[in-house]
This record gives C-alpha cells, sequence and structure tokens, in this order.
C-alpha cells in the first residue's frame, strides 16, 4: 500500500477513538470489491454499473468528485464495479428504493437527484465480511432524500463513508441505525451549498458489546441553511460508541442555524463513551448550539415506575426505549421506522440492562 | 414639540411610512392608533432613532431641532423614551446597574453630575413602590424571566426615572391584564405633565379608557387617515378600522 | 449588584489609551547571550546559584527538548520561532535579592506603581502580598514577615530551590512532568524565576497571594514557574498579573504552573492575562504558551482556576484539573476574549480518576475583529471514578463577521454511574440588546462592555474583589472599536 492510501490509526486526530490500522491488523483492506445492487427500480430512474465502459456524462460529472478521507480514497482507488443511480428532474418517486451490500472489500455508490426530484433511499449491508463502502450524493435544487441506513452487527470492520452536496432548497433526511461492528465507521460529510438547503441527521446505535462511531461534518457554505443532529447511544457490555460532530460555517454564511445533539447511555462498567461535538464558526449571524451528555438512567424516573408498580426490568427497558425514541421518530417513512423499531426492539434485548 | 412632516420611512427598501404629518405640543397626549401592518410600530422606531429604519423624504422636528440626525442616545439625552413593546433581555446585566448606567449616561450626556450607587438606588426605590416593582425584581437581570406585566412596568419605571420630555408608549397594553392595565395607566397618568408631550400607540381602545387622550389620530397604510377627539376611539371600536379607513378614503 | 461593576462602565469610557501598559522602563540589564544551548542552561542555574541536583534535572529537561517537536493541533498560526534568536534570562543589574523594599531599585518600583501594583507595603491592597517578577528575576516579595507567621511560604522560586530544597524536590515535576510537552519541557531547561507558595497543614493563609509577571526587555523569553502546594486542610487564593510593552517583535512567555492539593486543601487560583495583543493589524504581541495544572492529591481537596484571557498575540493554555482525591472537585472558569488579529486556543482538562469527583467548566469565549478564539476542552472519567459528575457550558459571542469561535470539546467515560453533561452556544451581540441600551441613552461602546460584562458574569463572579474591578475594565478595553 503506498504512503498516500495509509490507513489512519488513533494518532490521526479524526481516528482517535477507532483505530482502523490496529483493527484491520497487516492484511489492511486487501484488495477485494464488495458488490451492490438495487432492490426494484422504479421506472424513470437511471441506472449505470459502474464496472461497465462508456460511463454516461452524469456519472462522470459527479463520481468521485466529492472528496473525502484517506478511507473514501482507498475506495476510489481499489473499488471495482458499483453502482450510478440517478432520479431525472421533477421525478417524486413513491416506493423505498434499496441498496444492498454484499461481499468483502471495497465498494461504491453514486446517487443524483436532479432538481425537484424525491427519493427514500433504504440501504442493508450483509453483516460479517470487511467492507469499505464509499456514497456518493448529488443533490439539485429542491431534491428531497429521505435516507435510512441500517448496519447489523458485525464482527468485521464496517467502514461507511457518505459525501453529499446539497444545492439550492435541498433537503436530506437521514437515519443511522447501528449495532456495532468489531470496528464500525459511518462517516459523514455534507455540504450544504445552496441557499435554503437542509440536513437532518438522526442515529441510534445500541450496542451490546462492540465499537460504533459515527462521525459527521455539516459544511454551512452558503447561509440560510440549516442542519440537525440528533444521536442517541445505549452502551453496554465491552462496547466501546463513538460519536464526532463537526459543525462549520463559512464565513458569510449567515442566517446559518444548527443544532447537535449526542447522548449516551452507559450501562455497564466496561463500556465506553466518547462524544465529540465541535463547532466551527466563522459567521456571526448564526444560531449554533450543540448538547452532549453521558450518563445512567435516571434514578428519580426508574423509582417513579417502580413505585407505580414497575418491576425494575422492564422500568429500564421502558426508560431505555423512551430515550432513544426521539431519534427514530424523526424517520418519515413509516415502514422503514417500524423496521429500524424492530431491529432496536432485537438489540435491546441483547443489551445487559 | 414635536412636528412630523411628509415622512418617508422605508424598511430594507420597502416604503412602510408614505407621508405622514403629526404635530404634538408639549403638555398634550396624542393616540396613534391603527390595523396590524399600519406603521405604528415604525413610527416610534424612526422617532426612536433605531438603525435599518430610513428617512427617505420629509421630516422630524423636536423642539426646532432636527432628529432624524441624532444617534439613539442623544435622542434620549435629549428626552425621547421609546416604552417598547417587546423589552429586550441582557442577561447578567442587573436591572439596578441598567438603570444606573443609563440615567448616569444621559446625565453625564446632559453635562450633569453622575449619581452615586446610594443617590441612584434611593430613587429608583421611591418609584419603584408606586409601580410595584419589587426590589427582588431590580436585582434581576434586565427582563430576563419577567412577565409581560413585569417588563411593562418596568419601560414606565424607566419612564419615571428619566423624566423625558416625550414618551412614546409603543403598545403598552399588549399582554397585559385589566390589573396590570390599570397599574400602568395610572404610571403614565401620573407622569402627565404641562411639559412633557406623549404619543400613545395601541390598536385597541380599552388603553383609551384609562390613559385618555387629547387627539386620537388614525393610521393606515403609513399615513394618518382620521383625527378627532377622544370619542373617535369608540366609533373605531364600534365601526373597526376598516371602515374608518374606507371613509376616510 | 457590586460597585466595582458600576465603575468598570464609567472607567471604560473614560480611558483613551488601548493598551495602557505598553510603556518600556529604561534599566541597565544583564542578559545570558543571545540562543539557547547548554551553556544557556548552565548560565541560568549559576546565576541563580542553584545546587547540582537542580542543575542536573535542567539538563536532562534540555537534553529531552532537543528531541521533541513543536506542537501543530492547536487552531493557531503563527511563523516558525527561532528558538536561538532570543535571550533565554535578562535581569535588572545589580538586583541581589533584597531585603528590604528601600533597597530596590526605585526605577523598578515605579514600573510597579504605573501597572497599578504598588510594592510598598503600606501603599497596598489591603490583604495582598505581592511577588514582582520583572523578565526573568523576581524583584520583590511584600508581606514575608506576616506570613511567615502564619508558616505560609511566599518566596521566589529561585529562593525556594536554595533554600528549601525538601519541599522543591518532593513536588517540582510531579504534576507537569519534565517531559510533559515541548513547552513545559522547555521552561524546565531556563525557567529563570517565579513563585513558590507552600501552605502548612490547617492554616489558611491570612491574605490574597499574588505574583505579577512584567516583560520588560525586548528579544527575550520569560519562562516563568510557579509551584502551590497546599497541604492537608489548608487554603490559599494566588493571583497572577501579566503585562508587556508594545513592541513590533513577537516574544515568547513559556510559563509552567503546578498546584498540588492533600486533603482537604484548596487552591484557588486566579489569572488577569493582559500580555502586549500586538496592534490592530496582527503587528506584534506575546505568544504564550502555557501549562497549567493541579493535582488534587488528598480526598476532598479542590482546585478552582479561573481565568481572565485578554492579551497576548497567540495564548495555548488549558488550567486542567487532575482528580486524583475522592470527593475531590475541579473547577474552571473563563473569559477568553480575542480582538483584532489575536488567537486564542484555550479551555481545560478534567481527568476524573477517584470517586465522587465533580467539575465544573464555564467559558466564555468573545471574538472580535478578524481574532480567531477556541474553547478546547476535555473530560474524561475513568472506570473507578464512581459518581463523577461533570457540567460544562461553553459560550461564545461573535462580535462581527470577520471573525471565528470555534468549540473543540472531548467528552469520554468509561463509568456507568458518572454524569456528564455539556451545552455550548454561539450568539452574537443582538441588534435589539444594543438598540434598546442606546435608546435609554448609554452609548455604544459602553453598551458592548455592558452586555459583555453580563455574558461575562459568571466568570467574574468567581474573581477576587480586588480584581474583579480590573478584570471588568479589561473586558470593556479589550473590545473598543470592535463595533461601529
Amino acid at each position: 500500500m503506498t504512503a498516500a492510501l495509509a490507513l489512519p490509526t488513533r494518532r490521526v486526530e479524526e481516528w482517535k477513538y477507532s483505530d482502523l490500522a490496529r483493527a484491520l491488523g497487516d492484511a489492511g483492506f486487501g484488495d477485494a470489491s464488495a458488490r451492490v445492487s438495487a432492490g426494484k427500480v422504479p421506472a424513470g430512474v437511471d441506472v449505470f454499473d459502474l464496472d461497465e465502459p462508456n460511463r454516461p456524462d452524469w456519472v462522470k460529472a459527479h463520481y468521485g468528485k466529492l472528496g473525502g478521507n484517506s478511507v473514501s480514497a482507498v475506495s476510489l482507488a481499489k473499488a471495482r464495479g458499483g453502482i450510478a443511480l440517478r432520479i431525472p428532474k421533477g421525478k417524486i418517486i413513491e416506493d423505498v428504493l434499496s441498496l444492498n451490500f454484499s461481499g468483502e472489500g471495497h465498494v461504491r455508490a453514486l446517487l443524483v437527484l436532479e432538481e425537484g426530484a424525491a427519493l427514500t433511499l433504504s440501504e442493508e449491508f450483509g453483516a460479517g465480511e470487511a467492507r469499505n463502502a464509499g456514497l456518493e450524493i448529488v443533490l439539485a435544487p429542491n431534491a428531497r432524500l429521505d435516507h435510512v441506513r441500517v448496519s447489523p452487527i458485525s464482527d468485521a470492520v464496517q467502514v461507511e463513508e457518505i459525501s453529499l452536496t446539497l444545492a439550492r432548497d435541498a433537503v436530506y433526511r437521514a437515519h443511522f441505525a447501528n449495532f456495532g461492528a468489531k470496528l464500525s465507521r459511518t462517516e459523514l460529510a455534507i455540504a450544504l451549498n445552496g441557499e435554503g438547503a437542509e440536513a437532518h441527521l438522526s442515529g441510534v446505535s445500541v450496542l451490546s458489546d462492540r465499537h460504533a462511531d459515527v462521525t459527521t461534518q455539516v459544511s454551512h457554505a452558503v447561509g440560510r441553511t440549516q442542519s440537525t443532529q440528533l444521536f442517541k447511544k445505549v452502551v453496554s457490555g465491552k462496547a466501546q460508541a463513538v460519536y464526532q460532530g463537526k459543525v462549520v460555517v463559512a464565513h458569510g454564511a449567515n442566517g446559518s442555524d444548527s443544532r447537535q445533539t449526542a447522548k449516551a447511555l452507559l450501562l455497564d462498567g466496561r463500556a465506553e463513551a466518547d462524544l465529540k461535538p465541535e463547532l466551527e464558526i466563522f459567521a456571526d449571524d448564526v444560531k449554533c448550539a450543540h448538547g452532549a451528555a453521558v450518563g445512567d438512567l435516571d434514578a428519580d424516573s426508574l423509582f417513579y415506575l417502580r413505585a407505580r408498580g414497575i418491576p425494575e426490568k422492564e422500568a429500564r427497558h421502558l426508560l431505555i426505549h423512551a430515550f432513544l425514541e426521539d431519534a427514530l421518530t424523526d424517520i418519515a417513512n413509516a415502514d422503514l421506522r417500524e423496521s429500524v423499531r424492530g431491529a432496536v426492539s432485537d438489540a435491546l434485548n441483547r443489551v445487559s440492562a | 414639540m414635536l412636528d412630523i412632516k411628509n415622512l418617508h420611512v422605508a424598511v430594507d427598501g420597502k416604503e412602510i411610512l408614505k407621508g405622514l404629518n403629526l404635530r404634538v405640543e408639549a403638555g398634550q397626549v396624542h393616540a396613534i392608533m391603527g390595523p396590524n401592518g399600519s406603521g405604528k410600530s415604525t413610527l416610534s422606531y424612526v422617532l426612536a432613532g433605531r438603525a435599518g429604519y430610513d428617512i427617505t423624504e420629509g421630516s422630524i422636528s423636536y423642539n426646532g431641532e432636527d432628529l432624524g440626525a441624532l444617534p439613539p442616545e442623544e435622542r434620549a439625552a435629549k428626552g425621547v423614551f421609546l416604552a417598547m413593546q417587546y423589552p429586550v433581555e441582557i442577561p447578567g446585566v442587573t436591572t439596578m446597574m441598567f438603570l444606573k448606567s443609563a440615567l448616569n449616561a444621559q446625565r453625564r450626556s446632559r453635562g450633569e453630575a453622575e449619581m452615586d450607587a446610594i443617590g441612584v438606588l434611593k430613587t429608583v426605590r421611591k418609584k419603584a413602590a408606586a409601580l410595584n416593582v419589587s426590589e427582588e425584581m431590580l436585582k434581576r437581570a434586565l427582563n430576563v424571566g419577567f412577565s409581560g406585566g413585569e417588563k411593562k412596568r418596568l419601560e414606565i419605571l424607566q419612564m419615571a426615572l428619566f423624566e423625558p420630555k416625550l414618551a412614546i408608549l409603543d403598545e403598552t397594553d399588549s399582554g397585559l391584564d385589566i390589573d396590570a392595565l390599570r397599574l400602568v395607566a395610572e404610571g403614565v397618568n401620573s407622569l402627565r405633565s404641562p411639559d412633557r408631550a406623549m404619543l400613545v400607540i395601541t390598536h385597541y381602545q380599552r388603553l383609551l379608557d384609562y390613559i385618555v387622550p387629547d387627539r386620537i389620530h388614525v393610521l393606515a397604510k403609513g399615513r394618518i387617515v382620521a383625527e378627532g377627539g377622544k370619542e373617535l376611539a369608540l366609533e373605531l371600536e364600534a365601526k373597526g378600522y376598516e371602515q374608518i379607513v374606507k371613509d376616510a378614503a | 449588584m457590586s460597585s466595582a461593576a458600576l465603575e468598570t462602565k464609567e472607567t471604560v469610557a473614560g480611558l483613551g489609551e488601548k493598551y495602557k501598559y505598553g510603556f518600556v522602563t529604561d534599566i541597565e540589564m544583564e542578559r545570558a547571550p543571545k540562543g539557547l544551548s547548554e551553556d544557556t542552561v548552565r548560565y541560568i542555574s549559576a546565576k541563580k546559584s542553584e545546587p547540582d541536583w537542580m542543575l542536573e534535572w535542567r539538563l536532562g529537561a534540555f537534553r529531552r527538548w532537543l528531541s521533541m517537536k513543536e506542537p501543530t493541533w492547536a487552531r493557531v498560526h503563527y511563523p516558525a520561532i527561532d528558538y536561538q534568536d532570543s535571550y533565554y534570562y535578562a535581569a535588572p543589574k545589580n538586583t541581589p535579592k533584597k531585603q528590604s523594599l528601600d533597597e530596590v531599585d526605585p526605577k523598578l518600583l515605579e514600573t510597579y506603581k504605573k501597572l497599578g501594583i504598588p510594592l510598598h507595603e503600606q501603599m497596598a491592597l489591603a490583604g495582598v502580598a505581592v511577588d514582582a517578577v520583572f523578565d526573568s528575576v523576581s524583584v520583590a516579595t511584600t508581606f514575608k514577615e506576616k506570613l511567615n507567621e502564619a508558616g505560609v511560604i511566599f518566596c521566589p522560586i529561585s529562593e525556594a530551590i536554595r533554600d528549601y530544597p525538601d519541599l522543591v524536590k518532593k513536588y517540582l515535576g510531579t504534576v507537569v512532568p519534565v517531559t510533559d510537552n515541548f513547552f513545559a519541557t522547555l521552561n524546565s531547561a531556563v525557567f529563570s524565576d517565579g513563585t513558590f507558595v507552600y501552605v502548612p497543614k490547617g492554616v489558611r493563609c491570612p491574605m490574597e497571594l499574588s505574583t505579577y509577571f512584567r516583560i520588560n526587555a525586548s528579544e527575550t523569553g520569560q519562562f516563568e514557574r510557579t509551584l502551590i502546594v497546599a497541604d492537608e486542610g489548608a487554603y490559599v487564593s494566588y493571583l497572577e498579573g501579566c503585562t508587556a510593552p508594545k513592541r513590533d517583535e513577537n516574544q515568547l512567555h513559556a510559563a509552567v504552573v503546578e498546584l498540588v492539593a492533600l486533603d482537604n486543601a484548596e487552591i484557588k487560583y486566579s489569572t488577569v492575562q493582559n500580555w502586549y495583543p500586538g496592534d490592530e493589524n496582527g503587528l506584534g504581541g506575546i505568544y504564550n504558551f502555557v501549562t497549567k495544572r493541579g493535582d488534587c492529591r488528598g480526598a476532598r481537596s479542590k482546585i478552582s482556576w479561573t481565568q481572565v484571557e485578554t492579551g497576548s498575540a497567540i495564548t495555548w493554555k488549558y488550567p486542567s484539573c487532575i482528580l486524583r482525591g475522592d470527593e475531590s472537585v475541579g473547577e474552571f472558569y473563563s473569559i477568553a476574549i480575542a480582538n483584532n488579529y489575536q488567537q486564542a486556543d484555550t479551555g481545560t482538562k478534567m481527568i476524573h480518576l477517584g470517586k465522587n469527583t465533580r467539575s465544573r467548566i464555564i467559558s466564555k469565549g468573545i471574538s472580535a475583529g478578524k481574532a480567531q478564539n477556541t474553547y478546547r476542552g476535555l473530560v474524561s472519567v475513568y472506570g473507578k471514578a464512581e459518581n463523577a459528575r461533570n457540567f460544562t457550558q461553553c459560550d461564545s459571542l461573535l462580535i462581527g463577521g470577520a471573525c471565528g469561535a470555534h468549540t473543540v470539546p472531548y467528552i469520554e467515560s468509561r463509568n456507568p454511574s458518572a454524569r456528564i453533561e455539556h451545552e455550548a452556544t454561539t450568539s452574537k451581540i443582538a441588534e435589539d440588546q444594543l438598540f434598546y441600551c442606546l435608546q435609554r441613552g448609554i452609548g455604544q461602546e459602553e453598551a458592548v462592555a455592558l452586555i459583555v460584562n453580563g455574558f461575562c458574569k459568571e466568570v467574574l463572579q468567581q474573581l477576587p474583589m480586588e480584581f474583579a474591578v480590573e478584570a471588568q475594565k479589561l473586558v470593556g478595553i479589550s473590545l473598543e472599536g470592535s463595533v461601529g
């Protein structure tokens, strides 16, 4: 592996809580390519297999254009194949479009929503294989994307990187549910490049063991842009939950509005939570705030429920569900919301509350 | 005292006041009534000198001086007081400290000797009691966590303290229940004096039951469209703004 | 409401000059040869007539430093520092330690008088003892006898090394190890003076202690070292002030402060840092790279840092607490103001090791002009820190659209019974707040000072009364011309 493609260790600030080089060991990611396929593709959606020659102009215009971190450079360099999708101008797709990732190795996907297009995207990841998946999303003016990603429990290394650019009045709404891997990193780089653009991120990590790192960077490049983030972590066993969120408001981006919340429930003496909500503000007419908290379940609430006759174990579960609830209600699509709820419930049954 | 001629005012390039004329003499209380969006608050802000309210045409003469040329703090020192519809919260600055800062800044500007902390405290206490402004309120940060009634009482207390020559009361009745309204009105009435003019800006007639004006002006679409004595308020209440504005057109 | 608060704003308006400590004292100086080598270290040690163990300690640090790299992780940018292009020792000539203030060079007394620090005890602020450090040496220490009666040692560290070697050996370098970081290691090699405080068991120090640091000589760095030990049940409140002349060049200040609090002891450490910040074009100013750390070594001990950082071209400073003792308490109250081209990267670390440890962080950052102001903080709860508690409130205020305000908190917890809460906000001085003040007759600059002092109130309240007034004035002065 060349120096430029060296994998980060925890001495690299952005990977302080996730030692990728160590988790992968000497073998690294290797050179294999994983696979990605789309489920039922509605009429009017352009699909292109990145393995094919003669890429169309819309793929050439966007593929590999959004800079990412060193790891996405690796997937760009090594991935063969992958998928590119385009939702044409004004096309509003009601059905959920699903992308399924499987196999071991590097993989890339590109999603372009043209002006005024709307889509709900659901992603599923096959468990058990080390994977480095890079996804680029381009939202043209007024495009709307609802995105739900569920990353299953896995004993391999899972690195998922999303780079996203939003034009004027485009709206991105995303939810990330993580259940832990040997090393799990979900990294988002979002550029709000047009006025009126909005990104609303939420996520839950329910860990009975293992590691899950959600790292976000939201850049308010222009004014009148909005971002919200709400990430909740339930950490038990010998798990480590990480949230690193950086909000950047560029010089002159007045009227930017950003709110960031990260909370972790630590349920075990061997568990660890690391939160780093970061603000980088270069404009004065902004509303930016963040909050973070780590702790156990609230003793008063627990007592209240028990005093009303609810057994402790049940009361704890009730409170943990309540803790996660506001992050889950942010999922707009009812079917996907219920499916994430189901996955969360399963995960909570593994949690030693 | 106040003579406004053909006043045009634009906010963000949009003309809000479109040729307003108004004359108020010392000792008089005038009421400005008008529907929402007629330009009432714009008038109060332009008199106080808020940035962003641009006089594009016409003039405001105050005791023979061009008011529009003065920065807001000089207007205040010269006796222009605006009781605001939404008094502003300033965290960490106690009310008492704010009052002393403002009082002494005005005195300094007029070339008068400043008052020491004890002098200010005594003066404020005396006036605060009449308005039911408690000692505890004075210790709290300015307007922070105050109820609507508390904020308005504090505005009137400041009016009593600074003894302005021209007092502008912008929607002072909004958000007040009947007891609070009476208390505030009593405070205002006690400040009526032959050398003080007042401009009472209100949407509703009910405030004028308590503060009886010498003259009423109806403001609509940036102009005075009707004028009259105190009975005009009752007519407005009965007919509604729409009819009066129509009648005037 | 404090009368101090009122006085502040009145004074703000009256002060014409923005940096009133920018004068130079013309006094004959003795310097080490320019540059840094083992010879420089030996020169300083010899000047101080130090024992061999101290020289060896310094040389060890120097050799270590040669292998270290300057840290680059902070959000501060400056041209590379040439460590050979500076003097590491500069002292007024003929200043063997004086027994009486009457023997101190009148020029020095005059300097401190101009700085508002009267060294004549009869004129001094009631209840404040002062150690005055001028460039590389302590020139006067007041109230020593009175403190001696209470058993409190308050003296220049150079004196302590000679007179109390056992105490110094026992504690020096135990909180900030010689190898801690680039600047601390440099300091360990070349520190020339500073203050030593020891408060014995059960003693409540009868007065405020204070060190006043003055950089006077040009092309000279200041490297002071402060060590404060509060023995079991002791209490001490200590304040440092700092100023320097206006110069076009950048001067390096790399201090180390170590605090040790044993069982039930409490140390309150306050700083009003007003080093020359450079001019409005960013020319000149002090590079302030400081390592400050307190060790709550004993059970139920408490260390509280309060800082008002208004000066320096660059501030790189993270006063921290190691909460080792069970039930120990750490506090960090900070105001950091950066105007013009100043860059501040400051914050704290609260390391919870013991059970039932508590920490509180209140940080108020104000950015104006083209300045960059960063809060950087770590709250770390280790596995054995049962029931640890932290609360952090971190607020930034921006004045004007050309500056930056940044918040970089790290929160790490490994104990489920611990509770950590962090809140941060960013705002500007609201136009309606300013207008409200103006409408009531308060002028622009005074209104800004008033609103900003309100924003900082929680921190200003932590300062000893004697210094709160100066701090509030500074807040106003530092922001003059920032709105308009």
